[in-house]
């Protein structure tokens, strides 16, 4: 490690970098890109060439083909990925609400239960997901809601607990001088919510919508057994239900893969700060 | 008054006209099956909507994901679900469905209309055979079998092989002496990975496991020897296919789908391939019909099976699979839409078809013959430990 | 807490209610029962004698079934003992002809029912023995039949702290148990260093640097189902281009076994998690990082104290609170692992989720499996109060 002491935050490209640790950060960026890389130039070879013993591993494709996008489309694979955003969308505005309404208790009063009130969310945040399954898959049964997109109300076992920890994280910064001047005004605990603490964590807000959007699109348990209709198949199951009994389709699988990235990589791009910020509410005492 | 007896008659009209539309209405028929790449399922189905008006079957679109298929259905079905009328299932997971009571016994339904239990696959029919009742019926069954290439084959060699008269060992020796010929470099491609494909074929090799020790040490033979790829022990049916149809093997053991891939994509054309029956007897694999208990609709769910099994509906069939339906094997338009059936030593793999062990725990048997039998393979176990294994297994 | 402030947290109270804590109790409910859905017996959960009512109809009429084929096979008398038979065995099924599902039993009555069904056995056989050159079909379908309505007597499947029991022996479980551990902390262990190593760099003010932290975010953000897959194919014994590298390189013997032996899918199964998640663990570290008074460092540098020194002495100490909270959750994110394995490998290694999953879902067996994932919840709250202990309480204060 070169001299991290000179290190300041505030100013750019101050520093000179050791070339060797230049070259490992290129070969983790080399790592990081590479499978997609792969993915993307098996996307455009055709069947025969991607089993083959010697072409499988050619970079470039010897009859480059769009085949595989075609085939994957014509399957429905834009179905999944509608599926996945109404089913991201609605867990995700929901869940702010709920978040929203509890971290705002949670962060500015005192109350009996409290610890205990937040030693349950933790606690469920570290529940294997899989003690929920057979007991939602029948209530779900009983009361008709399976192949729906009710599913998005199970997801608050994934979502919930993390969109609850940011928002305080976040409610926490405003100062309580604020409120209280709403208070004198007249606002109710209702309105202090909604009308003054929430637009003015709106960084926050806006990163729980995030953080809780990627995980809700990432799901893959709950919508495989209570979801089975393909109608209903979000992304990951779509995708994985690419494999046929006697052949792993690699090139629709590729394509496909392809396809269903990109959302990801908008959003990924055009949000990375606030995904930083998701990640670290909560994991850094301040 | 007269204003009241019109209103009354419009009334009673309206809802006449609107009951009748009610029994129209055909009773709706929910099929669960996965998705084909063929259009057979589809003109079945519309097949049967036409030839009725009863009843209107509904395709169920389940993911071509088998595993996860299973899963989803005994997940609906033990909830004692009706969301299923038919249900398709794989050959392997009819003696579960029907130990944990998901689907019902068809003898007195299939009695009533007639039809017997011998007149169909036998290997399909055993395979949904549970406790003394009946099960299913067939979708459309498979068979393992032996491809060769009859234009480096001699005659001689391709005529003992289409009348099933040879051995493992002579296979091993033909592989050897043939291979390298016309660009096939390989002698003979089956599967040996670790998965379901692994049981099929050793089901062949030990003749439906009564030569347990002389077929797994065959397998093993075949997988030491030069004749096969140096990674045939990853080889499933993706692999197998891929070097056939391109000309690299001159033998391979597969299922009848590759035969429409050579005609589609092949190096090699189907005028240089010759089919045969397998050592050991052929497995069958394939889908079955069965209604769910708490179905709705069981006597149009029974109509349609029936439909699919009758010969209007074997020959729509036909256009992509096998019949199950056994006086279908030689009619005429279904030996014109599956030229397979024209060959001789394709009627004779059929005549030789052998079912793998129909258990109501068939997972956890499949997985004990797979890690017992890989384990020998892989050169990790002797044979001795390996055959006791797959007793062990067996006896399940 | 106010009731208007009650109404406030009365949402995430009743989605955690149904969505967390109804699925722990029934669970919790389930492990104290024999309850295995793909066995007629025991597929649901009875605390007293029960009776299949439908599937005793059904063998009954299957019993009258085969009676009516033999009616043409018999003579008059023969017909007319048939007839007296099948009339007592309609008689002894009527009352279940509209059950759906199994109805409590008590002991006479059962007792009633298995005398039925030996007086049903004595008649046929009486009957067979009439016709001893006949083949009936009763005779042949007969002994299952019957056998299988005296099945459809079910006693309690209460077996109280067996399940538990069971599970103290269950080599499997064991087996499962240290896999998942293995994988947990070979993964988190790598996952610290390489994550630890990012966020240093990451921590300097060098342009182009947030170009390695957007790529970076990327196979994080993908789903876990998706990037398994992709990893799939790059292990691929024939046709992955990372099995053929690592084969040329020598680390692995030949190709396939990556995804087939178990060392093999063991280190595949962690590389692929390694790479999907040290951004994640690299992010959690440079929060802490970026909390670090940066006076320190320059007081450090004026000490002469050397880069290693800075680290061990300054950095670490500092992070430590960071550190605790990343590996906390990483840890048992690691832990409960499932989408990655069941997409890889199909289930190997087997992980307690792989192996509970194939449990309740694949074998039906939800009473043993409801025991494994509370085992599993136990653990998860053992390594969590590890840390906790270790951490002071600090995640919990406000």
């Amino acid at each position: 490690m070169t001299s991290l002491a000179t290190t300041k935050k505030t100013t750019p490209s101050r520093e000179r970098l050791n070339p060797l640790i230049w070259l490992v950060i290129a070969l983790f960026l080399f790592v990081m890109v590479f499978p997609f890389l792969w993915i993307l130039i098996t996307s455009f070879k055709p069947g025969a060439e991607i089993y083959g013993r010697d072409t499988a591993f050619r970079l470039i494709a010897v009859n480059p083909t769009i085949d595989n996008y075609t085939t994957v489309i014509n399957k429905g694979i834009l179905d999944a990925v509608k599926n996945s955003v109404i089913v991201s969308l609605i867990t995700t505005l929901y869940v702010v609400f709920v978040a929203s309404m509890s971290a705002y208790i949670i962060a500015r009063f005192s109350f009996r239960g409290k610890r205990m009130l937040m030693g349950l969310i933790l606690g469920i945040s570290m529940f294997p997901q899989m003690i929920i399954i057979g007991p939602v898959f029948n209530m779900f049964y009983n009361l008709k809601m399976l192949n729906s997109y009710w599913v998005t109300m199970a997801y608050s076992t994934i979502t919930l607990p993390s969109a609850v920890w940011i928002m305080i994280a976040h409610f926490k910064r405003i100062p309580l001088s604020v409120e209280e001047a709403a208070r004198i005004d007249g606002c109710s605990q209702w309105q202090a919510l909604w009308i003054v603490i929430f637009p003015m964590a709106a960084p926050g807000v806006f990163t729980t919508a995030i953080m809780t959007f990627i995980a809700a699109w990432n799901e893959y348990l709950l919508t495989l057994t209570l979801n089975s209709d393909k109608a209903y198949h979000t992304v990951p199951v779509a995708i994985n239900a690419l494999r046929t009994q006697f052949t792993i389709l690699w090139g629709e699988i590729t394509a496909a893969t392809v396809l269903v990235i990109i959302p990801t990589l908008i959003i990924v791009l055009l949000f990375q700060r606030q995904i930083v910020s998701g990640i670290t509410s909560g994991a850094v005492k301040e | 008054m007269k204003k009241l007896t019109i209103l009354l008659l419009i009334a009673v009209l309206a809802i006449g006209g609107l009951t009748t539309a009610m029994a129209a209405e055909p009773v709706v028929v929910k099929f669960a099956a996965q998705g084909d790449s063929t259009p057979a399922t589809q003109a079945v189905i519309d097949a049967f909507n036409a030839a009725q008006t009863a009843y209107k079957v509904e395709w169920v679109d389940m993911t071509n994901d088998s595993g996860a298929m299973r899963e989803q259905l005994i997940t609906t079905l033990k909830a004692g679900s009706s969301e299923y009328d038919v249900v398709s299932l794989d050959v392997v997971w009819a003696g579960e469905f029907a130990a944990a009571g998901y689907i019902q016994p068809l003898d007195m339904m299939m009695d009533e209309a007639g039809l017997k239990i011998e007149d169909y696959n036998a290997g399909s029919m055993a395979s949904g055979s549970y406790a003394g009742k009946q099960y299913v019926m067939p979708f459309f069954p498979d068979l393992g079998m032996l491809y060769f290439r009859s234009d480096i084959v001699s005659e001689e060699d391709g005529a003992k092989l289409i009348a099933g008269d040879y051995t493992w060992a002579d296979l091993q020796a033909m592989a050897e002496k043939y291979m390298g010929q016309v660009g096939a470099k390989d002698g003979f491609v089956f599967q040996s990975a670790l998965y379901e494909g692994l049981v099929c074929n050793a089901n062949e090799f030990t003749a439906n496991w009564k030569d347990i020790k002389g077929g797994l040490e065959a397998m093993k033979a075949m997988i030491d020897d030069k004749t096969t790829p140096d990674n045939i022990m990853t080889y499933t049916e993706g692999e197998t296919a891929n070097s056939f149809v391109k000309g690299e093997s001159v033998f391979a053991r597969n299922w009848p789908y590759m035969w429409g891939m050579i005609k589609s994509e092949g190096t090699i054309k189907t005028d240089q391939v010759g089919i045969a029956p397998l050592p050991g007897g052929s497995t069958v694999g394939g889908w079955l019909l069965a209604i769910n208990k708490n179905s709705e609709n069981t006597e149009g769910a029974f109509e349609f099976i029936k439909f699919l099994n009758s010969e209007a509906g074997q020959i729509v069939m036909s256009q992509a699979y096998l019949p199950g339906f056994n006086a279908m094997l030689t009619n005429e338009d279904v030996v014109k839409n599956n030229e397979l059936l024209s060959m001789e030593g394709f009627q004779n793999a059929l005549k030789t078809t052998t079912a793998r062990p129909v258990s109501a725990e068939y997972s956890k048997v499949s997985d004990a013959l797979q890690q017992a039998i890989h384990g020998y393979l892989s050169g990790t176990g002797t044979v001795e430990d390996a055959v006791k294994g797959v007793e062990t297994a067996l006896a399940n | 807490m106010t009731w208007r402030q009650f109404l406030f947290v009365l949402p995430l109270l009743l989605l955690v209610s149904v969505f967390s804590l109804y699925p722990i109790i029934t669970s919790g409910v389930y492990s104290f029962f024999d309850y295995q859905t793909n066995d007629q017996t025991r597929n649901a959960m009875y605390t007293g004698g029960h009776l299949n009512a439908p599937l005793f109809h059904e063998d009954g009429k299957y019993l009258n079934f085969y009676l009516k084929k033999d009616l043409q096979l018999v003579d008059e008398p023969g017909q007319a003992t048939i007839a007296a038979l099948q009339a007592d065995i309609e008689a002894a099924i009527e009352p279940y002809a509209q059950k759906k599902e199994p109805i409590t039993l008590p002991q006479p009555e059962e007792e009633r029912i298995l005398a039925v069904i030996g007086e049903i056995r004595q008649r046929i056989r009486s009957l067979e023995e009439a016709y001893p050159g006949t083949e009936l079909n009763i005779s042949e379908n007969a002994d299952t039949l019957l056998k299988e309505m005296e099945t459809c007597i079910v006693g309690s499947n209460f077996i109280g702290l067996k399940g538990y029991q069971r599970l103290v022996g269950d080599t499997r479980f064991f087996a499962a148990l240290r896999n998942t551990l293995v994988f947990t902390v070979i993964s988190v262990f790598f996952e610290l260093i390489i994550g630890m190593g990012l966020a240093l760099v990451m921590n300097r003010s060098i342009r182009g640097i947030g170009i390695v932290r957007t790529v970076s975010l990327i196979p994080w953000a993908i789903p876990t189902a998706v990037s398994a897959l992709i990893w799939t194919y790059l292990y691929d014994g024939t046709s992955g281009i990372v099995a053929r590298v690592f084969t040329q390189l020598g680390l692995i013997a030949s190709p396939e076994l990556l995804l087939t032996s178990a060392g093999g899918t063991m280190a595949a199964a962690i590389i692929a998690d390694v790479w999907k998640t040290t951004p994640y663990m690299a992010l959690l570290l440079l929060a802490g990082l970026q909390v670090i008074d940066r006076g320190l460092y320059e007081s450090a540098s004026v000490d002469g104290a050397g880069p290693m020194r800075t680290f061990t002495q300054i950095t670490l100490p500092l992070l430590k609170p960071s550190l605790l909270v990343a590996l906390l959750f990483r840890t048992l994110d690691a832990f409960r692992v499932y989408d990655l394995i069941a997409v890889l490998t199909k289930g190997t290694p087997e992980t307690l989720s792989i192996y509970a999953y194939k449990v309740m879902i694949g074998q039906g067996n939800y009473g043993y499996g409801a025991v494994i994932v509370l085992a599993m919840f136990l653990c998860v709250g053992l390594i969590a109060l590890l840390y906790v202990k270790v951490l002071g309480a600090e995640l919990m204060n406000d």
